[in-house]
């Protein structure tokens, strides 16, 4: 502090002037000897009386007068606790501003959330800006996201700061500031800047500091975010009859001790467990008792995050489920073991369930646990298989269909309808490959099919197909692969099997991406039972979605040509209405959230010639507006009080005498 | 507590010696005869006879003529004393802005013109003080020597004590007068009557029972009897320790009617006495001060309502 800011701010003593003064007026009565005296009646002069109603206001306003006054002539040496960037010459700036709306930044730091301290800091940064500073706002929850553009209007983005909220998305910094990074890469300012506002847990403790070989200058304020918190959360819960598996993550070790999963349906609790003592993720299974209704699984305690203490207890998997059809005679490998299609699904860990099944179900019910499909050389549908088809492809059902030499042998009253409709014939292949198109779908992996010399395949009717694409072919010009919509659901009609009997193609690597292909369409076709909080519902075909949240507020539905795509930012429990369907999805954390460790970050990232949370703040301007408000607050008191002086001094005189 | 003393402010009535001669000789013009009137050797009139008068003096001539009977009255050139009492306590210090001078000032300039006229008239004088520093009494006494040495009294004296506190104030003055004073006696008393103890008025009309003639004069300042404050104004007596703090203008009457009511009180007892009451204000002509006190013990023999 120096002798001039200790000087000024020393002016704040005259705050007693007002009341010395007003002391002193008091005590101005004359006084003088008058010897009858006691024959005059005492009285509270009327001008005391007035002096006293007006004082108050007066010295109110007087006081904080004389208090702006002596903060006026400090403010050039007030420092206030604001964000502000280092600034070495006074060229205009092109700033980022990462913003990290994940989960973890609901952890309370001094009594308010770190997202909320993060948001005060970006508008002070903004605040802090000059004209010609060009602003822009990614958000660093999964997946990061443009905020606002780059742009010169302050008002703007000061508005749009103003309007974001946290989310329960994980965190995803790097993408985030890669994103930042090319917001500010082509802008004409010369000096560049990326400041990111987050605890800096995105589950990679471990990984490379941030901000090593940034090309902008990263600069990382707000240490006091980056403390390591201590939380626990329960990721999903899965019902099997009796027992519920549920999913939790601690992080550190430790803070899961003396703490258990409660199943409770409504008020009563059905099930409990204690939790094991170990840091990172781990299934817990609770035993239900006369569990009937909606469940919930809930974390006993308390920790730095509640929003992901619960999650609901789901009666059917909440992974997709994908059924594989398929003969087991016909499919099985000669070494044993399940089909290759269904081994290699599992080999993707796309977070699916499997069910293999001998038959197609006759019966539409029986299908709706599916949301996708592999049919492996199938002789054909019944019409029961044909009208359950239908119905379920209608509702999303994807579907790849194999065709393989059971497919001329289909009994009388079988066909390929819904799914292909026409004749279908099986041969050998008269040409060996697909051709060069085939990259297109497959990139570098379709290499791997040019040489492709399978047994047979199938031919197809293409005039009957309708509105199908051929998405590759065979080098002369046979389709090898149709993609085609069905309802809002889909279907891939593959014109040669998998059985290894048949071809080698289960061992070749664009069969994986052709299963990747299917299992991608299947969630978005179906929008998945159960996603991580971040990821997108994708409803193609859909004429109408609602999706309601958690917190029962509606979400917005982004409106593409062939679909409509919801993306949830919290967890928790969806009601859905799509077309004439009702569905309930599950939108649940990310395991990676639950791990509070700060990402290391670059020395250069805390420079202070980069900003300083200590920047002086010329608060002038505002103090002098409020002296000058004062002022004329004063000189109103004291055009009232002259007016209100002879109301006063007339109903004080006494009546005259008769 | 003992209030301080403090010196006469004579204003423009000093000297007192040369303004009381001419105040006296200008009210009295020479004329040498005893204001009192009664049983004596020149005949002054007749008056209607009221229950016990002498009969001596039953005018009997009178009655045969006009069948009513008449007492003949004679004034009287023996025992026609004054006595003077002086209030000397310390609000009779007081001076206002407008005034010529102090009250007490003004008093002693009363008390001695009356004193020379009494002496011109052969009549004794005797001076009684209520409260007062360095106050000398002076018993009964004529002659050339006696209007200076009451002046000498009056110049000598100095205001102080506080009456509202000291019960024995009257006692000396008022004890010396009912035990000394004869038949006939005036007795006048020069005060303000504002800080008198209660019992004064009681007091001072009980030393008429004796055949004694009462005056009191209260003398005020300009400033008590007009109140001419304005504003909040803090007034401290000067005795009795009262300190007010009051807005002049809205107390203003209630302190002239409280003034009034004293004048009155003294005014309706003195006059159920056989006394008389004068109010004087220190901005007044003294002279006119000095013949309305002798015209109301002239009055007073006149009506021959001699008790």
């Amino acid at each position: 502090m120096t002798f001039a800011y200790a000087a000024a701010l020393a002016v704040a003593l005259l705050v007693a002037a007002p009341f010395v003064a007003h002391l002193l007026q008091r005590r101005r009565a004359d006084e003088r000897d008058f010897p009858p005296a006691r024959l005059v009646p005492p009285s509270q002069p009327v001008a005391r009386r007035r002096r006293h109603i007006d004082d108050r206001a007066l010295y109110a306003v007087r006081t904080a007068a004389v208090l702006a006054l002596a903060l006026l002539g400090a403010t050039p040496f007030v420092r206030c606790s604001s964000l502000a960037l280092g600034r070495d010459g006074g060229a205009s700036f092109a700033l980022a501003i990462v913003l990290d709306d994940s989960l973890s930044m609901l952890t309370e730091v001094d009594q308010e959330t770190r997202w909320d301290r993060a948001v005060r800091a970006a508008s002070e940064l903004v605040e802090g800006a000059r004209d010609g500073d060009a602003v822009g706002v990614v958000l660093a929850g999964a997946p990061p996201r443009i905020a606002l553009a780059p742009t010169t209007d302050l008002a703007a983005a000061r508005g749009i700061i103003g309007s974001l909220s946290p989310s329960h998305r994980a965190t995803d910094l790097e993408g985030a500031l890669q994103l930042a990074q090319s917001l500010v890469h082509g802008l004409p300012q010369k000096d560049r800047r990326m400041v990111l506002l987050s605890d800096l847990a995105d589950g990679r403790s471990d990984g490379s500091p941030l901000g090593e070989s940034s090309e902008v200058p990263l600069w990382i304020p707000l240490a006091e975010l980056a403390e390591p918190s201590a939380n626990c959360a329960v990721l999903r819960a899965d019902r099997q009859r009796d027992r519920a598996t549920v999913r939790v993550a601690c992080f550190p070790a430790g803070e899961s001790r003396g703490r258990a999963i409660e199943v409770s349906a409504g008020d009563k609790v059905v099930g409990r467990a204690s939790m094991p003592d170990v840091a990172g993720g781990i299934d817990v299974g609770v035993e239900l008792a006369s569990a009937t209704g909606d469940l919930i699984a809930r974390l006993t305690g308390k920790d730095a995050i509640r929003a992901d203490d619960a999650a609901p207890v789901l009666a059917t998997t909440g992974e997709l489920t994908i059924a594989i059809v398929a003969d087991p005679a016909g499919a099985r490998l000669v070494t044993g073991g399940a089909p290759p299609v269904e081994q290699a699904l599992a080999a993707l860990e796309l977070d699916i369930r499997l069910r293999p099944i001998p038959l197609l179900p006759d019966r539409p019910e029986d299908l709706a646990g599916y949301a996708g499909m592999v049919i492996e050389d199938p002789p054909g549908f019944t019409p029961e298989g044909r009208r359950s088809l239908a119905a379920w492809t209608d509702r999303g059902g994807v579907v790849l269909l194999a065709l393989g030499p059971h497919a001329p042998l289909a009994p009388l009253g079988a066909n390929f309808e819904p799914l292909v409709p026409g004749a279908i014939a099986w041969g050998p292949s008269p040409s060996a490959g697909l051709d060069d198109k085939a990259s297109v779908l497959f990139g570098s992996a379709a290499a791997g099919l040019l040489d492709f010399r399978p047994r047979g395949r199938a031919t197809i009717d293409l005039s009957a197909l309708g509105n199908a694409e051929v998405s590759a072919r065979w080098k002369d010009g046979a389709p090898w692969l149709i993609e085609r919509p069905l309802g809002r659901g889909f279907v891939f009609v593959l014109t040669v099997p998998t059985s290894p009997e048949e071809s080698d193609m289960a061992l070749r690597p664009a069969f994986l991406m052709l299963l990747d292909r299917m299992v991608n369409a299947t969630r978005t076709r179906n929008g998945a039972y159960r996603i991580t909080v971040g990821e997108a519902w994708a409803f193609e075909g859909a004429k109408s979605l609602e999706v309601i949240g958690p917190e029962k507020n509606k979400l917005r539905v982004a409106e593409e040509p062939t679909r409509k795509v919801v993306i949830p930012d919290r967890i928790g429990i969806y009601e859905i209405a799509l077309d004439h369907d009702k569905l309930t999805r599950v939108v649940a954390a990310s395991e990676k959230e639950v791990d509070g460790r700060p990402r290391r970050v670059s020395p250069s990232t805390r420079s202070s010639s980069l900003g300083d949370t200590r920047a002086r703040v010329d608060l002038s301007p505002y103090l002098a507006i409020v002296l000058l408000a004062l002022l004329v607050g004063e000189l109103a008191l004291r055009l009232r009080a002259r007016r209100t002086l002879p109301l006063e001094t007339e109903r004080a005189a006494p009546a005259p005498a008769p | 507590m003992s209030k301080p003393l403090r010196a006469i402010d004579w204003g423009s009535i000093a000297p007192l010696r040369l303004r009381a001669r001419a105040l006296a000789d200008g009210v009295y013009a020479g004329a040498h005869r005893s204001f009192r009137r009664g049983p004596g050797v020149e005949f002054g009139g007749h008056r209607e006879y009221v229950p016990g008068d002498d009969l001596r003096w039953l005018d009997h001539r009178a009655l045969l003529r006009h069948d009513k009977l008449l007492v003949r009255e004679f004034e009287t050139e023996t025992d026609r004393g004054l006595r003077i009492i002086v209030d000397a306590s310390a609000s009779m210090a007081f001076r206002g802005d407008k005034a010529p001078a102090s009250k007490f000032a003004f008093a002693a300039l009363l008390a001695a013109a009356l004193a020379r006229i009494a002496l011109a008239s052969g009549d004794p004088v005797g001076l009684e003080w209520v409260g007062g520093a360095s106050v000398r009494p002076l018993p009964a006494m004529s002659g050339r020597e006696a209007f200076e040495r009451v002046v000498g009294a009056l110049e000598t004296a100095a205001t102080g004590g506080d009456l509202r506190l000291d019960a024995t104030a009257l006692d000396q003055a008022f004890g010396a007068i009912a035990r000394r004073a004869k038949r006939g006696t005036i007795v006048v008393l020069l005060s303000d009557l504002i800080d008198l103890p209660d019992e004064a008025l009681d007091r001072f009309a009980a030393l008429g029972l004796g055949g004694r003639v009462l005056l009191a004069v209260q003398i005020l300042d300009p400033d008590e009897l007009l109140f001419p404050f304005q504003g909040t104004v803090r007034l401290r007596a000067l005795e009795g320790g009262a300190v007010v703090e009051t807005d002049a203008d809205t107390t203003r009457e209630r302190y002239l009617a409280k003034l009034a009511d004293i004048a009155d009180e003294w005014s309706k007892k003195l006059t159920h006495h056989g006394g008389q009451f004068v109010r004087a204000s220190t901005a007044d002509d003294p002279a006119e001060i000095v013949r309305r006190a002798v015209s109301a013990v002239a009055g007073r023999f006149t009506h021959g309502v001699d008790e």
